[in-house]
């Protein structure tokens, strides 16, 4: 039996709608993956350490990869830890980076512009600048977004080489995400973490057991799971969190569990039709 | 000379980063990395002369009137509006690109927010309506491996939710298995296999026996 | 107990060279429509084997209580108390350490012992550098790590001038990379023991000079991988040439391109070729280049009309080519059209609604859907299949492959995207290169599969050998 596919659109449209207006607010459980994450930032990293946060996705994925973005943000800048924010993809990673970075940053403001963190803008050709910031990442970036040149910024004074950084973390659509694993990490052993779309998420699992990932955080789901993370270790956090009208992973989770329900609905429903409909000649003759 | 320059500027390009990830001289490294500069600036150009070709046919389909012609017209516009206020943004009008310091949108910036960014996430958006559809169609337990599938995508879309977990505490543990096992496994394997296949078609390229990229026929 | 561990570990490994030997099994045929698999019935020992992989870890795991799993989900339960634990014994600790810190301090220094002298100070040019670099190496004491040492290293560059520091370590290290230097001058050097406020000085070393070394020794390895794939592509090119014809077996995907073709020209409608999203610089474009110029020739042959709108500018000039020639090549350059490859836009979502919106306008009898994809390779395959076109695609993106299996008629998964030139061209040479290709492959799953056991009984030569740097 053949549904037309606009009714299964229809349901669900309902279901992202209906669950955005009336807020279910369904419990989110932490799967290993994103533990890990969460522990190497946490555990590994000391206060005055630099991770690199690469924005690697652009506005199509946003709604995924943005809340991630903002979840490891506020961990790194809880715990003290300072951020070096670049970006590498070309159609609209600069503006995230700079839209999250304002945003997390507002909520913090006892930070500063140049010393806790800084944003060294895009670069073209992702490997090839990926490779080049083993040598010298001044080079990459001789000046950050603003045009300051690095050697006037206190924070990056003694920051040449992924040496000097403790962590990566690579917030990405598409392959950019890989390549922090399998290019960077293989070859100059700083530890990544990856924060792929949940479409992308299946692949990045051969990296993490391979040990070539400190952590994982797929889609939507390892946004939720990694903001209830924080806000459980962070009570200040928790309080922004809270914030009514703010877009979170956990709220989205709301969505994509009712979404995920009709499809399996659907799924079940056309199987059962598919062996009454096998079974019907059978019994005819 | 129509064959060989382009086949011995192949080989170079390919040889040159081979040795550079071998040799750790300076100048190998250098030629390596103008090398991608020179991509990137090849690329730029190219760009240019993509946006010619879109004005040329859209021009074209406009004055001959053919089908879909007001969308060419939407198209132009699109590309002349979003285009003039980048370019003029670029040379410090309108307050540039970016947000301007005091928080308000350039003309540039307000276009992008409010008109790109939402089409974007629309197009986005689609792919979770087409997802269930092509789930719908797809998954049929029709035979052993498909019915494999089913119940394998069945287990996992459940165990990702919460209500997996309020249900038993076995649907997120057997996600977890199946991604990070015979997923992972399936994954691994068909990521070695296209690699050597990429890496057999790279030497085929580079040593000049593939050709058909430059639009050389058998025999040339 | 740890055999145990060690038979989860080889068995949950084994998956891997199995499924790739699965995968190089002549299967008879790919095509199959959306959602159905038809594949030969495995033998019962791949069964056998396969149960083994997939479900001995699970329940050995459950025995055990070892499994990454369930260690995972202790640890999850663990790292939620163990910020209220670390809060709770850091604020005990405060409230004592600053009423006896001072006390503390003044019995330290008189009782702690002088630090002992570092000897074996060697300083040499570091290796598979490309120069401007020494390594200090030097032995550390016995009890360095009970009292504590770090280490500083000091250089001048004259043999009685004054030392800087330039590198630290701490207690467990023996050596330091000292960068930034120039190339054929002279340095000297001094490791400094430390311990608390006292420190000794070792006699400094000879002069150390660094320069640029020719080759990158950590990657051995993967030259000799190069050169043993290389060898065999080449070796069995150059047999090609002579033997008989190399066999190469059936893709089913590749074959259809032929009815697909036939399918627009009986229909009177347009086929869409579309070659991916991604740059020349992409190997998969470049093969997916290749079959556009098959498909192509045939549009010309049969005269069907063929559209391919690019999203890469480079591509597009490219493809242009590619379909130009082909028209010579097939005897009908009158009916190449400039209009016939066009770019469209370098935005990903743009140039997908583009093309979609075209596909539910005009309707084209066939899509090739061949070339690297990303997220809109949905979007593309199920608006094609819902106008009821044949879709031929290809892409060797692991992660859009699902996708494509269930939304197109035939899929080439993988290394079948990049033996389209040979199969579909037979030439000889081209054959050749599958043939080494597939050596190679073997190689590996024996090398896979050696790993796998030499793991499994704690030699760990494999797992070193292959590593990368």
């Amino acid at each position: 039996m053949q549904i037309d596919r606009r009714i299964i659109y229809l349901f669900v449209a309902i279901g992202t709608i209906l669950p955005i207006i009336f807020v279910i607010g369904l419990p989110v459980s932490i799967t290993p993956p994103v533990q890990m994450a969460f522990d190497r930032i946490e555990n590994q990293l000391q206060k005055g350490d630099i991770a690199l946060v690469s924005f690697d996705y652009g506005p199509s994925s946003a709604p995924e990869n943005a809340p991630m973005a903002d979840a490891i943000l506020r961990h790194c800048f809880s715990k003290g830890i300072k951020v070096v924010v670049i970006a590498l993809y070309p159609l609209g990673g600069l503006s995230e980076a700079v839209n999250e970075v304002n945003k997390v940053v507002a909520e913090f403001p006892e930070l500063k512009y140049g010393v806790d963190y800084v944003n060294l803008g895009y670069k073209d050709g992702a490997q090839a600048a990926m490779k080049k910031m083993a040598e010298n990442i001044h080079e990459v970036f001789p000046t950050d977004v603003n045009g300051t040149p690095l050697d006037e910024l206190p924070i990056m004074k003694n920051i040449r080489t992924y040496r000097d950084m403790k962590l990566v973390v690579s917030l990405a659509t598409g392959i950019i995400g890989e390549w922090w694993a399998n290019l960077v990490n293989a070859q100059f052993g700083i530890p990544v973490i990856v924060g792929p779309t949940a479409v992308s998420a299946p692949k990045y699992y051969a990296y993490l057991e391979a040990k070539q990932m400190a952590g994982l955080l797929g889609g939507l789901k390892g946004a939720s799971e990694y903001e209830r993370l924080v806000v459980n270790s962070y009570p200040k956090l928790a309080e922004v969190y809270a914030t009514p009208g703010l877009y979170t992973a956990t709220k989205g989770m709301d969505v994509q569990s009712i979404v995920h329900l009709i499809m399996i609905a659907f799924i079940v429903f056309g199987n059962i039709v598919y062996f009454t409909s096998k079974r019907k000649p059978r019994k005819a003759s | 000379m129509k064959r060989q320059i382009p086949l011995l500027l192949t080989f170079l390009a390919g040889a040159i980063p081979t040795i550079a990830f071998f040799v750790p001289q300076k100048h190998v490294g250098l030629v390596s990395t103008t090398l991608d500069s020179w991509l990137i600036i090849v690329a730029g150009f190219a760009l240019l002369l993509g946006v010619v070709n879109v004005v040329q046919m859209n021009t074209n389909k406009i004055k001959r009137q053919a089908s879909g012609w007001p969308y060419a017209i939407v198209l132009l516009a699109g590309l002349a509006i979003m285009g003039f206020f980048g370019v003029a943004g670029a040379f410090d009008k309108f307050g540039g690109i970016a947000t301007r310091p005091d928080g308000s949108s350039t003309p540039f910036d307000w276009l992008y927010k409010y008109g790109f960014l939402p089409l974007q996430g629309t197009m986005f958006a689609l792919l979770a309506f087409f997802m269930a559809s092509a789930s719908y169609r797809a998954f049929r337990a029709r035979n052993t491996e498909a019915t494999i599938l089913l119940i394998a995508a069945l287990l996992v879309m459940f165990g990702r939710i919460p209500f997996g977990e309020m249900v038993s505490k076995w649907f997120p543990l057997a996600t977890e298995w199946i991604m990070g096992k015979p997923n992972m496994a399936a994954q691994r394997g068909i990521m070695i296999g296209a690699a050597l296949g990429a890496a057999s078609m790279a030497l085929r390229v580079i040593l000049g026996i593939e050709r058909s990229y430059l639009g050389l026929g058998k025999g040339e | 107990m740890p055999n145990r561990v060690h038979h989860a570990k080889f068995f949950s490994a084994l998956p891997c060279p199995l499924l790739l030997l699965l995968r190089t099994k002549a299967v008879q045929s790919r095509g199959f429509p959306p959602g159905a698999f038809s594949a030969r019935t495995p033998s019962p020992l791949i069964l056998l084997c396969l149960f083994a992989t997939l479900f001995f870890p699970f329940f050995s795991a459950q025995v055990e209580g070892q499994s990454s799993l369930s260690a995972g989900v202790a640890a999850v339960s663990g790292s939620q108390a163990a910020p209220e634990a670390v809060a709770a014994g850091g604020s005990a600790v405060g409230e004592e350490s600053s009423a006896q810190g001072e006390m503390a301090q003044t019995a330290a220094i008189a009782t702690q012992p002088a630090p002992p002298v570092v000897e074996g100070v060697t300083a040499s040019d570091t290796r598979s550098d490309e120069g401007g670099s020494i390594t200090v190496r030097w032995m550390e004491p016995e009890n360095a790590k009970e009292l504590g040492l770090k280490y500083q290293v000091l250089r001048t560059d004259k043999p009685d001038g004054e030392y800087t520091t330039v590198g630290e370590a701490g207690a467990g290290e023996q050596e330091c990379v000292d960068r930034g230097l120039i190339d054929g001058q002279a340095y000297y050097y001094k490791v400094r023991s430390a311990l608390g406020a006292g420190f000794a000085d070792s006699e400094p070393t000879q002069a150390a000079f660094s320069k640029g070394n020719w080759f990158r020794f950590y990657r051995l390895n993967a030259l000799v991988l190069l050169v043993v794939f290389s060898s065999a592509v080449l070796y069995y090119i150059t047999r090609a040439r002579k033997a008989k014809p190399i066999y190469i077996r059936k893709i089913a995907g590749l074959d259809a391109v032929d009815e697909a073709v036939g399918r627009a020209t009986e229909m009177g409608k347009k086929m869409l070729y579309i070659p991916g999203i991604m740059s020349v610089d992409e190997i998969q474009t470049i093969a997916s280049l290749a079959i556009l110029g098959h498909v192509a020739k045939l549009s010309a042959t049969y005269n069907a009309d063929l559209e391919v709108p690019n999203k890469d500018p480079l591509t597009f000039a490219a493809a242009r080519e590619t379909v130009k020639e082909a028209y010579l090549e097939a005897g009908r350059p009158d009916l190449f059209r400039e209009e016939m490859v066009n770019y469209v836009t370098y935005d990903q979502f743009a140039y997908t609604a583009s093309v979609t919106g075209k596909m539910v306008r005009e309707r084209p009898a066939t899509n090739f859907l061949i070339g690297s994809f990303y997220a809109e390779s949905l979007l593309l395959a199920e608006t094609g299949q819902s106008i009821g076109a044949i879709q031929i695609s290809g892409t060797a993106e692991v992660a859009q492959l699902p996708f494509f299996v269930v939304a197109c008629d035939y899929t080439l998964i993988g290394e079948e995207l990049y033996a389209a030139s040979a199969y579909l061209s037979r030439e000889p040479v081209l054959l050749g290169s599958i043939k080494g290709q597939d050596i190679t492959k073997f190689l590996l799953i024996v090398a896979l599969g050696l790993g796998v056991v030499l793991e499994s009984i704690g030699i760990k030569f494999m797992t070193t050998a292959f590593r990368m740097r």
